[in-house]
């Protein structure tokens, strides 16, 4: 009887720990997910402004940063270590959600990529065509 | 005057050496009343009480060496607790607490316990059976045994103290903790949650339709993050409902009501503070089973001075007229 006590004592700390060391496993993995997610919109930002790259260069490469971006902006949005964690990457990240994730923002709006952050920048189709041209100095052509 | 000393003797063989037991009960003064006066009709009372004084230093000193010697426990930090679900957190403290110097004392103290008492229904049983010298030498070992008994339960009462005090500052360590963790939350954390929880839902509303233009034009295809996450899903969310379903995850409830966890804790603690009060009532009782050993033991010694002085050849304190008849008849 003694040893059967003993036996179930030993199991209830071995399950303690294991529920405790599984915990602890989590907390150290995974970091700067957000940090990627904002290198490759960087990256796409950058070819959306490339004057040096053709129409069809642009897109390629937009087309190959879109796939990078869908994991990131999914593993981001999915990262329960990034809930309460008030850093200025995370608030920033947060605060503006259709320019952190930028392409399931866009997509959600029917808009491309490009699309999507030129209206997030106050840019439109409209805008650029009612938009008068003027000298620095403010002087009309 | 050797048999005085005997029967003082026997007063000191049965007061209880934790003489703070006997102390604690509230009518100290009266028991001093009581006891004094007895030995003030002795011709000894001086000795005698100097001896009383004595024998309870000495039964101080002896229960303070005990205290010093009381087993320890050191329960679990409260960090790596608070993170245990409710059901098992009790447990878990119980199962620590067993495992514990103190609480392999406190077990052997309740076997020896209910060994004393075995001893103590037998010894009383004896003495209904016998009589004469046999009787008065089966009472002298009860009163031993009751003074045995008493330091036993004084001792455990010790030792059951100590665990519940430290019982207690574990709870109320527990509770400061999770109240700690609610008063993390700054204004600045609260608005960044709220966009958390925003962002999240906004992303689970859309990801089917996200998904379907996505990948209906098949430019973009299907990331191995992508398969394998939904498949992890899937497995992940058998395993979550059958955690959720499990026995010992299911919240703790009192009454059929559910308690969150804070609850829970603060029930636990007012039942360790429960079993605090009922402890300092048994110490009261201890108190007064201390006080009527002595008063046995005081019985005891009277009667046996009694029987002493009955039988002894010292000529009885009778006046002169009493031995008158010798001088008139001769």
């Amino acid at each position: 009887m003694e040893n059967i006590k003993k036996k179930l004592k030993t199991a209830v700390v071995i399950t303690s720990t294991i529920i405790l060391s599984s915990h602890l496993m989590m907390k150290s993995t995974n970091a700067g997910v957000l940090e990627n997610l904002e290198r490759e919109r960087a990256s796409v930002i950058k070819h959306i402004l490339d004057p040096e790259l053709s129409p069809s260069e642009r897109q390629k490469k937009i087309q190959s940063s879109k796939m990078r971006l869908i994991d990131l902006e999914r593993i981001v949005l999915r990262d329960n270590k990034l809930k309460g964690r008030n850093t200025p990457t995370v608030r920033r990240a947060f605060n503006n959600y259709d320019l952190t994730f930028l392409l399931h923002a866009a997509t959600e709006k029917n808009l491309t990529l490009t699309d999507g952050w030129l209206s997030q920048l106050g840019i439109t189709t409209q805008s650029l065509m009612s938009a008068q041209i003027k000298r620095q100095s403010g002087e009309k052509m | 005057m050797s048999s005085t000393v005997n029967s003082l003797n026997t007063i000191k063989n049965y007061l209880p050496t934790t003489s703070d037991t006997l102390f604690k009960v509230t009518e100290k003064k009266e028991f001093k009343k009581e006891i004094i006066p007895s030995f003030k009709n002795s011709s000894l009372s001086c000795f005698s009480i100097a001896l009383f004084a004595g024998i309870l230093f000495l039964s101080q000193q002896t229960a303070a060496k005990q205290n010093s010697t009381i087993p320890e426990w050191r329960p679990q930090s409260s960090e790596k607790l608070v993170k245990l679900p409710s059901t098992y957190l009790k447990k878990s403290i119980e199962s620590n607490f067993a495992d514990s110097k103190l609480g392999i004392a406190i077990d052997a103290a309740n076997e020896e316990t209910r060994l004393k008492v075995l001893s103590l229904s037998d010894l009383k049983k004896a003495i209904n059976q016998s009589n004469g010298e046999i009787k008065t030498e089966l009472r002298h070992q009860l009163l031993a045994e009751k003074r045995a008994y008493v330091n036993i339960v004084s001792r455990k009462n010790k030792m059951r103290w100590k665990q519940l005090m430290t019982k207690q500052r574990l709870y109320e360590r527990i509770l400061n903790k999770l109240s700690q963790k609610n008063r993390a939350l700054t204004p600045g954390k609260k608005i960044l949650l709220e966009k958390q929880d925003e962002a999240k839902k906004r992303f689970n509303q859309t990801i089917s339709t996200v998904d379907l233009k996505l990948f209906e034009t098949a430019s973009i295809p299907e990331s191995a993050y992508s398969r394998k996450y939904s498949k992890n899903m899937t497995v992940i969310n058998q395993l979550l409902e059958k955690v959720n379903n499990h026995r010992m995850n299911k919240a703790v409830q009192v009454d059929g009501q559910k308690l969150s966890k804070k609850e829970y804790i603060r029930k636990l603690l007012t039942d360790t503070q429960s079993e605090i009060a009922i402890l300092e009532q048994e110490e009261n009782i201890l108190g007064y089973m201390a006080k009527l050993v002595a008063l046995d033991a005081l019985t005891l010694s009277e009667e046996a001075l009694d029987a002493e002085l009955a039988d002894s050849d010292t000529p009885s304190d009778e006046g002169p007229a009493e031995a008158a008849n010798l001088f008139i008849n001769d």
